[in-house]
């Protein structure tokens, strides 16, 4: 019996039919031009910029100058933390930043590694995101300390004392990996701007920033070997941050895990932050690009909605996994067993901070998944810029949950007592004015998008004729 | 609370390590809450008064504190009873959880007295080590509580009385024991500049300390004598004694800090 | 014997660029007297050049080892030095060893490939160079040396294979 085709219920839409040349990949426009409009938006400032970047400047001053000065000076009892809670928003903060940073790290190393082709315009600024977002958690750690001005006593330094730190302690790890993730992570985000810096320079004819830019582009020139020299490191770089990135959170994890306080003593914690880290960090990738799209001139051609379908896209199987790891985390003490690790889900549950649990779990879970499966919906930058601010507020309270409101709990009852926020709140405010500001002014200095990245994208897509479709095509040019 | 558990410890100590060195009893059975342990220790340990407020946001830093719990709440109120007394102070663990989380080396384990030490001008105040103690038994120095130096009135005196004459409650301070500033974890020592005072007068004049010769202030004060404080390796001393009735427990055995208090309770 | 000259020749993409780099093998030129400037990476391959040598691997390799040492000496270096005794842990631990030597090798890794990619490019290198803007903006130019009385041929050979331009260069700041 010969098959035939049932005839379609309706015809094609138009919207079925994608147009290649949406891509950015494949609307190619020439090199110079593309420099032009990089440098251009990054030159022409409006007053709008000033008086925002004077207000965040204002912001910090008062919030991270003044209060932190003021705590240092009067002890940690103007900030919340008691017994038991000896931990409080300063170490969320750490956590939360330490996530944030991870994202930069996935989009500029592991979508490289994968070959992932709309990765090309914003590895520089998911990059950028990750070194500021590290000066962040850097700062929340120095603020938790009782004796900050004694820090330097943590670094394995020789001394006249001969005094070394213990590296027994989870701490020591985390003061490991954490330099080790900022030093490579700020090298890894210097190695690809090279270039770019080099072309700034040609094209700055004066003022202050063109011996900066001569400075920083090192004589780069653009040789076989430069770029030999240049691709290989970049290479080994994106293979060997991938398992630091991992590692980092992971470590974090077991400042937590490592502890004997019920529920913290979890051995899912170290996958559990890392998808949490993801988590968040997509969500703010994607907030960070809305902000860039809006703000910056041009960039509507750099960053276009299939760059936001690619991140929407990460941000649901990450939520998926998410979702994945906090139930292992919820069903095996709901379960019964240890009567402390039931209580401190309980706690959490129907304690008296039963609200901030249920806020997490429709912003972690609930409101990616329902919008986030509709690809015009991540392909619209304003609603994935916000399901990211709320995916972020709900990981700040996952990490709260976990934190103070989890250590109210431990095994002597006698000691109980619930955490109210001091001058957390303003240091906390202090370090999101911070990034920002720190990211804004980065903005006028250091071209965001990696544009020989783009070119070389570009070059290597072309479109073919497949019949009667026209095909994108992906040439191996590396 | 828990039964006396008995659970095997796969250590590479000897018996004698396990066994212990310096160690307390507590007989929850006789001790009545009077909570002059808890004055005696903070006079003999200048531990600060942190005033009302602090106190009751839970930073009250004594070292000793004794828990009192209420049974039998779910029930009839006629059911409701008491807990023993439980004078809490830190356990001197063995296998203590606050040492090996602190990054710069502020709390050790002394080998030769094996007691947790706690080394006030090496603690950054990380508070790793207090999140760790499943005793809850680490206070930390959230502010200046003891600058009593003339002019710089402590954070409890400045909410009361700028009055800079308040300097005289410099004189209260015991001279054998350090006054930590803001910053830094302290807890119970088992009395260690007695410990040394002893041992040193000892040495001194060519004999062993005997037992009973010293003693905690925490035990010295307590009118009932429920705290006995001494050698454990030394079957002859009052608290091994003590510590072999079938009444002794030690708190949260199942976390196998190997604690050097035991509690007795169960009886009369 | 005529003086040689540096020339640089600017081309638009990379099939030219192979077309021209051919014939410079054709009118006798090696492969040190010729070097490829570009704005992005152009597969040695596809301009049928030989590959150009990378030290930074090695270097790397290196430098993951020093990182190991460090993180060998960190965990049980110090211990060995002063030995204190922590909540019942054994001095010289195991599973810290693991994660402080993994994230040292990795930092060495990192560092010495980073260290390496200055000392192998010769950066920072701020001599005049034989160089042009245009690269920057997406062309390809290769600059070789020829004798001066050639230049000529030289000249008329590229442009026949499509360079935009042939013009001596010096060096100068960049």
């Amino acid at each position: 019996m010969a098959s035939y085709a049932k005839p379609l219920a309706r015809p094609h839409s138009e919207e079925e039919i994608e147009d290649p040349r949406e891509h950015l990949m494949h609307d190619p426009l020439p090199r110079g031009k593309m420099n032009e409009m990089v440098m251009e938006s990054m030159h022409e400032t409006s007053w709008k910029f000033w008086v925002a970047t004077g207000f965040l400047t204002v912001v910090v001053l008062v919030c991270i100058g003044y209060y932190w000065y003021y705590m240092i000076m009067n002890g940690l009892g103007v900030a919340g933390v008691n017994r038991p809670v000896f931990w409080g928003i300063f170490l969320v903060n750490v956590v939360f930043w330490i996530g944030i940073s991870h994202a930069g790290t996935f989009i500029s190393a592991i979508l490289r590694v994968l070959k992932v082709e709309s990765r090309r315009p914003f590895t520089r600024a998911a990059e950028l995101m990750t070194t500021f977002g590290l000066v962040q958690a850097g700062l929340s750690v120095f603020m938790h300390m009782g004796r900050v001005w004694l820090t330097y006593w943590m670094f394995p330094i020789p001394n006249e004392r001969m005094l070394w730190p213990d590296f027994h302690s989870p701490l020591m790890w985390d003061l490991m990996a954490i330099t080790t993730y900022l030093l490579c992570s700020t090298m890894y985000l210097f190695l690809p701007l090279i270039p770019d810096l080099a072309m700034a320079r040609d094209r700055t004819e004066s003022g202050w920033l063109k011996p900066i830019y001569k400075i920083l582009a090192l004589g780069f020139r653009g040789t076989e070997g430069e770029w030999k020299n240049l691709t290989t490191a970049m290479n080994i770089f994106a293979f060997a941050i991938i398992p630091v990135m991992f590692s980092v959170h992971t470590i974090v994890s077991w400042d937590f895990a490592m502890a004997s306080r019920p529920g913290w003593s979890s051995t899912v914690f170290g996958p559990y932050f890392v998808i949490g880290a993801l988590h968040s960090g997509m969500a703010a990738v994607a907030i960070v690009l809305f902000l860039l799209r809006s703000t910056m001139k041009h960039y509507k051609y750099f960053i276009r909605p299939e760059h936001f379908d690619t991140i929407g896209m990460l941000m649901f199987m990450v939520s998926m996994a998410w979702a994945y790891f906090y139930f292992n985390d919820y069903i095996v003490p709901w379960y019964g067993g240890d009567v402390w690790d039931k209580l401190f889900q309980e706690w959490a549950e129907k304690g008296p901070m039963w609200y901030l649990w249920y806020i997490m779990l429709f912003c972690n879970i609930v409101v990616p998944w329902s919008i986030l499966w509709n690809k015009k919906w991540r392909r619209t930058p304003w609603l994935l810029a916000s399901a990211g601010l709320l995916i972020n507020v709900g990981m700040w309270l996952e990490r709260y949950i976990i934190i103070p409101a989890g250590l109210t709990i431990n095994r002597m009852p006698f000691t109980w007592r619930i955490y109210t926020p001091g001058v957390e709140v303003w240091l906390t405010i202090g370090t999101f004015a911070f990034f920002l500001l720190l990211y804004m002014l980065a903005s006028r200095v250091i071209p965001l998008i990696p544009v020989w990245e783009v070119q070389e994208g570009q070059e290597a897509h072309i479109i073919r004729k497949i019949g009667k479709a026209e095909i994108s095509t992906l040439s191996d040019l590396e | 609370m828990t039964a006396n558990l008995e659970l095997p410890v796969f250590t590479n100590n000897s018996e004698e390590e396990l066994g212990g060195k310096w160690g307390m009893v507590i007989d929850q059975d006789i001790c009545t809450g009077c909570q002059a342990c808890v004055a005696a220790c903070a006079m003999e340990n200048n531990v600060p008064f942190v005033g009302e407020e602090d106190v009751a946001y839970g930073r009250g830093m004594h070292w000793i504190r004794v828990e009192r719990l209420w049974e039998g709440l779910e029930g009839d109120y006629r059911d409701v009873k008491m807990t023993d007394y439980q004078p809490t102070m830190c356990q001197q663990c063995h296998n203590a959880p606050c040492e090996p989380v602190c990054p710069v080396y502020a709390s050790v384990h002394s080998m030769s007295e094996d007691l947790n030490l706690q080394v006030y001008n090496r603690c950054v105040g990380t508070r790793y080590c207090a999140n760790n103690c499943p005793y809850q038994v680490r206070t930390f120095n959230w502010r200046d509580y003891t600058d009593y130096r003339e002019g710089n009135a402590s954070h409890t005196i400045n909410t009361a009385n700028n009055d800079p004459s308040w300097s005289v409650l410099q004189n209260q301070l015991n001279p054998d024991v350090t006054v930590r500033r803001r910053g830094v974890m302290e807890k119970c020592t088992f009395c260690i500049q007695r410990i040394h005072k002893a041992e040193d007068k000892a040495k001194s004049e060519g004999r062993e300390i005997e037992d009973g010769e010293f003693t905690t202030a925490c035990a010295q004060a307590c009118p009932a004598n429920a705290i006995t404080f001494g050698r454990l390796d030394d079957p002859e001393t009052m608290v091994n004694k003590a510590a072999e009735t079938s009444r002794g427990r030690h708190l949260l055995e199942e976390m196998g800090t190997l604690p050097r208090v035991t509690y007795l309770a169960g009886g009369a | 014997m005529s003086e040689t000259i540096t020339l640089l020749a600017i081309f638009e993409d990379m099939e030219p660029v192979s077309e021209g780099i051919d014939k410079l093998y054709e009118l006798g030129l090696s492969d040190d007297e010729m070097n490829v400037i570009s704005g992005i990476p152009v597969k040695n391959t596809i301009l049928g050049r030989p590959s150009a040598i990378t030290y930074v691997s090695r270097i790397g390799m290196f430098g993951a080892l020093m990182g190991m040492a460090l993180g060998i000496f960190l965990i049980y270096g110090i211990p060995y030095l002063y030995p204190l005794l922590v909540g019942g842990q054994a001095i010289f631990p195991v599973p810290q060893g693991i994660i402080i030597t993994f994230e040292m090798t990795m930092l060495g890794l990192m560092g010495f490939s980073f260290i390496g990619m200055f000392v192998d490019s010769g950066f920072p290198s701020y001599t005049p160079k034989e160089y042009t803007p245009e690269i920057s903006d997406g062309r390809i130019a290769v600059l070789f040396s020829c004798p001066g009385d050639d230049q000529k041929k030289f000249v008329d050979t590229l442009t026949k294979a499509g360079a935009i331009s042939v013009v001596p260069t010096e060096a100068r700041h960049l």
